[in-house]
């Protein structure tokens, strides 16, 4: 038995005694203004008082005030949730749970909820939540811009003027030459790379771009390519390389990435980088659960004219309020997963009671494992074959939703009440190995000729019809008809003949995912997965013995492997068979408010029509997503140098590698927003190097909120805001049945520097600057008449506030107008904000009659629907309400860029692969142990080391090991350790000029994880953000030693072995691989 | 359709103000069943009451019981017991009902065992005397100390006992015992204690417990309820729901 506190309690009293003043000696970061000296005496004042007997307790304790108390959004973790910051005198010293967000709240105050009364709720939210300011009272963020005055990496640093960077970066030139060895390094800057400006020649360009892509042949696409340069000759200059013209203009070749970012902020760079005209802004999607997404994605592909195509990036999660059964697979959400403050309250009573029954895949005995009524410790990777062992069993013993598969379009789906169907009864045409290929059209059999249609905007394209088999014969299928209901067979195996007689081999939909699920047995399943084959029945058993209010829901373990898009979608199929989604009580869809004003004509502000109208970028990415290898201009053969994405984006592995490696094209300017890519992917030791090369990458910015761990090797950081400090739409997860808009604003003020652009004062941030770098160039739709004439464009909030109109204007029924004392409220409780933040005559005039509104959903901390929108009858309130592909077409469609092979239209479990196709068995060699990685509720990736209340907490990580692992390796909990691998056999970070970060951690030896598997939670191990001297303007700053604690075993995972500078990656999905790696422990 | 718990038992609370103190009884109730070790509890609590680095008013233990494959794992936060019988006013020399801690019988705050700052001489004999830890010295340590900068929003004021308490220089609480008060300044405004409302498996239930509609008092009767230490006759106020026997976990 083992015994554990989070907390040392400290001894007696030591008679130590510390004075403010040896503090206030103590040196603070360039830029920041001592303390306040006169709050101790104003405190005084009031203890005073109290004693003296002259307040009441209410008025004593102001924290409880409403004019204090403040409503935004947390982001020490993506899931956002609600907050109320409590405020004294400017100063965030308490946060709490928003209750008018359903995150927090179950179920949550309504809005229609007084202020005065919901000041007294406090919603429950987490420890990283909890311990929110601590991350905006860093005494490590960065105050004015930074500017490197060594090598990339080295640490040194002096400070210079906004204008001064923004100047340099857009003008280019000599910038380093006080560095040595770059004294004559020209870099070039974004004013060459803004080439193509002319929107006529660019949407020219992009046409016979994108002509040029579709041609097959070779000599046809070489003479495209001559006819392309004869026809544009006078703008080739213009072009990366005009023999490859599908590269794109210049423009490409700034290249701008983000870590975590929402809705807002998203919008205004996409504003900057779309009129610049760069194809190259890219999120980091696939380092969190991208195979989750693209694999959700490649099964939400919508049938138009005769293709796939408007996929969603997004996924389901579980109605967990009204689901009787779960089997979360990968899926930790006790301590992370969109999150832990939501997810949680929705199941513990539930579980006590034994209304819900949840079975947890996962080889460690998780927190939500511990609370389980089954655990299944599956093999890392065996995800696929968990459910296909299920699917072949559910199969074969007809436990599957008959009447929900068999709807082969949307009339039959609503003649059994179903608001999604699937194409289990489609037919699918067998090459001549009987392999599935494309979905068989109607016209092919003569059964019905394509047909001219238009759509919506008038624009007439070609329908097929596809094609079920209904009463035996053969019928064609409009998967959207809503007339005339058709219910396919759903085990086919047939010939049919195509116009000309000639036989045409088919099968349906589901007959190949029965075939797909026999191709092992169940033992054979059971055996990949280490689990016994009985476990897998009874799951399987279980899982269908709940009608649709069964669900599998899925998070990062089983999409984070180099087979992860498969992994995902065997455990999407298993929904499916049930028939779950839109059910009550099934899988769920996340719903938010509109922002941008496209959704209804009552919002005000419709951002499509107040943007400038540039030309859609266009070209090649620097990630090659969107995109197929052989319809490239560099198609040479297989195996492709990197992997290309038609099914994924936001592949954040790809990112700085495929600049260093100039595939396809060389960058020039990077530019990188709140990531630490060298920290969080993994082998992100890769990405350092990367980083550090001045020919592949002759100019990196950066905008961060301290010198983090992979800003550290930018050539300029400009300091961003912290969360509490700025404006943001949070949006929602798909665990969240309520609709809602969280809205995270402005709540203290920023330590940054003021700066003026477009003649506005404001302090530094991310926005300030792109207004910044559209004013040097000369950007559309940024400046004075941004939104129009007279309608500037000049500060942040002049682009916020339009949002939160619409988003309080959005729906059947806007909000109501808030009551005269709630906007005097509203004023009284922002006094502590300046103008350069909190400009209300502004906000009024831009906003006109919405006003009140705004200050309604404001003075909320957002908009939500009710808890009884939540549902209707025997569904869900917000649905899906669309097809779902069980044969995915067009993932067919595409090929592996290092093979040449067809992806698997049918998915099913897959080995653990590199890119050429190699199970790494030489790698695993003398590596024996398997590393994944988890998450604590305490930490979230690299921002919460900032937060000494966590790191209180949970000091340090460790080492996790099974008992008998342990035991053979001769360690016990407290040991240091060494962790190493085949493609890190050293067992370090190399930081570059000569800094190395050993993977030394200590061991921690638990029965709680399945032998053979060690793990170790993400968050410290820091080797920046505050965890190291670093000199800015000739003095040193000296790190923080919390905050380099514990250890960050990323580094060991594995290098791909034909990409060199990546770890693995899902090739079809996106993802990395996560928790593929074998590693060796040694005992220092 | 159902309250969140919270709001029950917010009500609950307004009830209970409305009653003289001696007809109340403060109780808090943790249902380890639901308690998922998030630590909420633990650092609402820190920095609800500007708690120094290493200090927990309400700590959350750990156990792992059992072999692969056939385990289980219990959180077990531990609050102060605001026992009837409390071990640590014997131990403290400074006595009395002006003295620097007491068992509190009027007021809101009636059950909870307080301290008085003022009093309190930093002996520390209060500390050892605690059978479950409840209590530690404040050392006058800080969170940002050895960092660039002491920020300033860890001298801002708690408001433990109903008054500003700022910690700065060797002004109290530094230099005092310190313990967990089920956050008397908050019930007295009708707000539920910090680690309560805080807790995001809703595993924690407070309230008075001699109304019988409380929810605490409902959950109470319902349950099998255990108490730590049993036989130190402490008389704790503070009860478990558990699957497991908790005098074999936590002795």
């Amino acid at each position: 038995m083992g015994k554990k506190s989070d907390a040392t309690v400290s001894g007696l009293i030591t008679g130590k005694e510390l004075s403010r003043r040896d503090f206030l000696k103590t040196s603070a970061l360039i830029g920041c203004g001592a303390l306040v000296g006169s709050q101790l005496d104003f405190a005084r004042g009031l203890i005073a008082r109290v004693e003296a007997g002259e307040l009441t307790h209410a008025e004593a304790y102001e924290l409880l005030k409403a004019e204090n108390t403040l409503y935004t959004v947390c982001l020490n973790c993506n899931t956002g949730c609600g907050i109320k910051v409590k405020i004294l005198e400017g100063v965030a010293v308490k946060i709490d749970g928003n209750p008018y967000n359903p995150f927090t709240l179950n179920p949550h105050l309504p809005m229609s909820e007084e202020i005065n009364k919901a000041v007294k709720v406090d919603g429950a939210i987490c420890p990283k939540g909890q311990a929110g300011h601590q991350g905006a009272y860093d005494p490590y963020r960065i105050r004015q811009v930074l500017k490197r005055a060594g090598k990339r990496g080295d640490g040194k640093w002096v400070s210079i003027p906004f204008s001064q960077a923004i100047s340099e970066i857009v003008n280019g030139g000599l910038l380093f030459k006080d560095v040595p060895g770059e004294e004559t390094r020209q870099v070039t800057g974004l004013k060459e790379l803004y080439a193509l400006k002319d929107v006529k020649v660019y949407e020219d360009m992009a046409k016979d771009v994108a002509a040029l892509r579709k041609l097959k042949k070779p000599e046809e696409k070489a003479k495209a390519v001559e006819d392309f340069k004869v026809k544009h000759a006078a703008n080739l200059d213009k072009l990366i390389d005009p023999e490859h013209p599908d590269f794109g203009p210049r423009n490409n070749q700034f290249v701008y990435m983000w870590g975590r970012k929402k809705g807002g902020r998203s919008d205004f760079s996409k504003r900057f980088y779309e009129t610049f005209g760069t194809v190259n802004g890219h999120g980091h999607t696939t380092v969190c659960q991208g195979s989750l997404y693209f694999a959700s994605k490649a099964l939400s592909e919508q049938y138009v004219g005769n293709t796939f195509k408007e996929g969603q990036k997004f996924y389901w999660q579980a109605d967990q309020e009204n689901a009787e059964y779960i089997l979360f697979v990968g899926a930790n959400l006790f301590d992370a997963n969109y999150g832990p403050s939501n997810r949680t309250p929705r199941i513990t009573q539930r579980l006590v009671d034994g209304t819900l029954n949840i079975a947890v895949v996962d080889p460690r005995f998780s927190k939500l494992a511990s609370k389980a009524n089954r655990w299944l410790p599956i093999k890392p990777g065996a995800d696929a074959a968990l459910a296909m062992g299920m699917i072949r069993w559910i199969m074969e013993n007809k436990r599957f939703d008959a009447k929900y598969l068999s709807c082969a379009n949307k009339a039959a789906a609503t003649a059994e009440k179903e608001t999604t169907w699937c194409n289990a009864s489609w037919l699918v045409k067998l090459d001549k190995d009987g392999k599935p290929g494309p979905l068989l059209r109607a016209n092919e059999i003569g059964l019905k000729e394509k047909e001219t249609r238009k759509d919506k905007d008038g624009k007439e394209f070609e329908f097929e019809y596809l094609v079920a088999i209904k009463d035996g014969q053969p019928v064609a299928v409009d998967p959207n008809d809503d007339k005339e209901a058709i219910k396919g067979e759903l085990f086919v195996t047939v010939e049919l003949k195509d116009k000309e007689g000639k036989p045409v081999a088919v099968k349906s939909g589901l007959q190949l995912l029965l075939e797909a699920s026999q191709e092992q047995t169940i033992a054979q399943y059971a055996e990949i997965c280490g689990l016994e084959p009985q476990l897998i029945v009874d799951v399987a058993k279980e899982f269908t013995s709940h009608g649709k209010k069964a669900c599998v829901d899925m998070h990062r373990g089983p999409a984070q492997h180099t087979n992860g898009f498969y992994n995902i979608t065997t455990l999407m199929y298993l929904n499916l068979l049930v028939g779950n989604f839109d059910w009550k009580g099934g899988m769920v869809v996340a719903s938010t408010f509109n922002t941008d004003g496209t959704k209804s004509d009552k919002q005000p502000f419709n951002f499509k029509k107040i943007s400038p109208k540039a030309g859609k970028p266009f070209g090649l990415s620097i990630i090659r997503h969107d995109a197929k290898y052989e319809e490239s201009t560099i198609f040479a053969g297989y195996p492709a140098k990197r992997n290309w994405w038609p099914l994924s984006s936001d592949v954040y592995e790809e990112i700085i590698p495929s600049c260093a490696d100039a595939y396809p094209y060389p960058t020039k300017a990077l530019f990188s927003y709140m990531g630490a890519p060298t920290y969080s992917l993994p082998a992100g030791h890769t990405n350092i190097e990367a980083l550090a090369n001045l020919e592949r990458l002759p100019l990196y910015f950066a905008s961060d909120i301290l010198i983090g761990t992979t800003t550290m090797y930018a050539d300029y950081i400009f300091p961003d805001l912290h969360y509490l400090e700025r404006w943001e739409f949070q949006g929602s997860h798909p665990n969240m049945p309520i609709k809602v808009q969280p809205i995270r604003q402005p709540v203290i003020a920023a330590p940054v520097q003021i700066v003026k652009v477009f003649g506005e004062d404001q302090p530094i941030s991310y926005e300030t600057v792109w207004l910044a770098l559209a004013e040097q160039l000369g950007l559309p739709g940024f400046g004075p008449n941004g939104f129009g004439e007279g309608q500037p464009l000049t500060r942040p909030d002049d682009f916020y506030i339009r949002m939160v109109a619409n988003i309080a204007t959005d729906g059947k029924e806007p909000v109501p107008d808030a009551s005269p004392a709630e906007i005097d409220l509203f004023l009284q409780s922002r006094q502590h904000l300046p103008k350069s933040v909190f400009d209300v005559a502004r906000w009024q005039k831009i906003v006109g009659p919405t006003w009140p509104k705004v200050v309604y959903v404001l003075n909320r901390g957002g908009r939500f629907d009710t808890q009884e929108q939540g549902w209707k009858d025997d569904h869900m309130g917000n649905k899906y309400g669309k097809y779902i592909n069980l044969y995915e077409e067009k993932t067919y469609k595409c090929k592996d860029a290092f093979t040449g092979k067809h992806y698997h239209g049918i998915a099913r479990y897959v080995p653990i692969c590199n890119t050429l196709g190699e199970e790494p068995k030489e790698f695993s060699k003398g590596y024996e142990l398997h590393m994944i990685t988890q998450r604590d509720v305490r930490m979230t990736k690299s921002r919460t080391i900032t937060c000494q209340y966590l790191t209180d907490s949970m000091p340090e990580n460790s080492i996790i090991i099974h008992t008998s692992d342990a035991g053979r390796l001769g360690v016990k909990t407290g040991d240091q350790v060494r962790v190493s691998s085949a493609t890190n056999p050293k067992g370090e970070w190399n930081l570059l000029h000569g800094n190395t970060k050993a993977m030394i951690g200590k061991v921690e030896v638990t029965e709680t994880i399945r032998p053979g598997i060690i793990t170790f939670t993400l968050g410290h191990g820091h080797w920046a953000t505050g965890a190291s001297d670093v000199t800015i303007d000739g003095k040193v700053i000296k790190g923080d030693p919390r905050r380099a604690a514990g250890v960050h075993a990323n580094a060991a995972m594995w290098v791909d072995p034909h990409l060199k500078n990546t770890c693995m990656i899902d090739k079809v999905g996106g993802s990395v691989s996560f928790y593929d790696t074998k590693v060796k422990l040694e005992r220092v | 359709m159902q309250k969140d718990i919270l709001l029950t038992m917010q009500e609950d609370l307004e009830r209970a103000l409305q009653k003289p103190a001696a007809k109340r009884r403060w109780a808090m109730l943790l249902d380890l069943r639901k308690c998922v070790g998030c630590r909420a509890c633990t650092i609402g609590c820190v920095s609800e009451n500007k708690l120094p680095p290493g200090m927990a008013y309400r700590p959350v233990y750990e156990y792992e019981q059992g072999t692969y494959p056939k385990l289980s794992r219990t959180f077990l936060p531990r609050p102060c017991m605001q026992c009837d019988n409390p071990p640590c006013v014997a131990a403290c020399p400074v006595k009395g009902p002006e003295g620097a801690t007491w068992k509190e019988t009027m007021g809101d705050a009636a059950g909870v065992v307080r301290i008085n700052y003022a009093k309190c001489i930093g002996c520390g004999q209060c500390v050892p005397a605690c059978p479950y830890q409840a209590r530690a010295m404040d050392e006058g340590n800080f969170h940002t100390e050895g960092t660039p900068e002491l920020m300033r929003y860890e001298s801002m004021p708690s408001f433990e006992y109903f008054q500003k308490q700022q910690r700065t220089a060797k002004h109290q609480p530094i230099g005092n015992a310190r313990k967990c008060h089920f956050c008397v300044h908050r019930l007295a405004v009708g707000q539920l204690p910090m680690c309560i409302t805080t807790c995001i498996g809703r595993a924690g239930y407070f309230g008075d417990e001699n109304d019988a509609q409380s929810l605490i008092a409902q959950v109470k009767k319902a349950a099998k309820i255990q108490i730590l230490k049993k036989g130190a006759g402490t008389k704790p106020r503070v009860y478990y729901i558990a699957n497991e026997k908790l005098e074999v976990l936590y002795g």
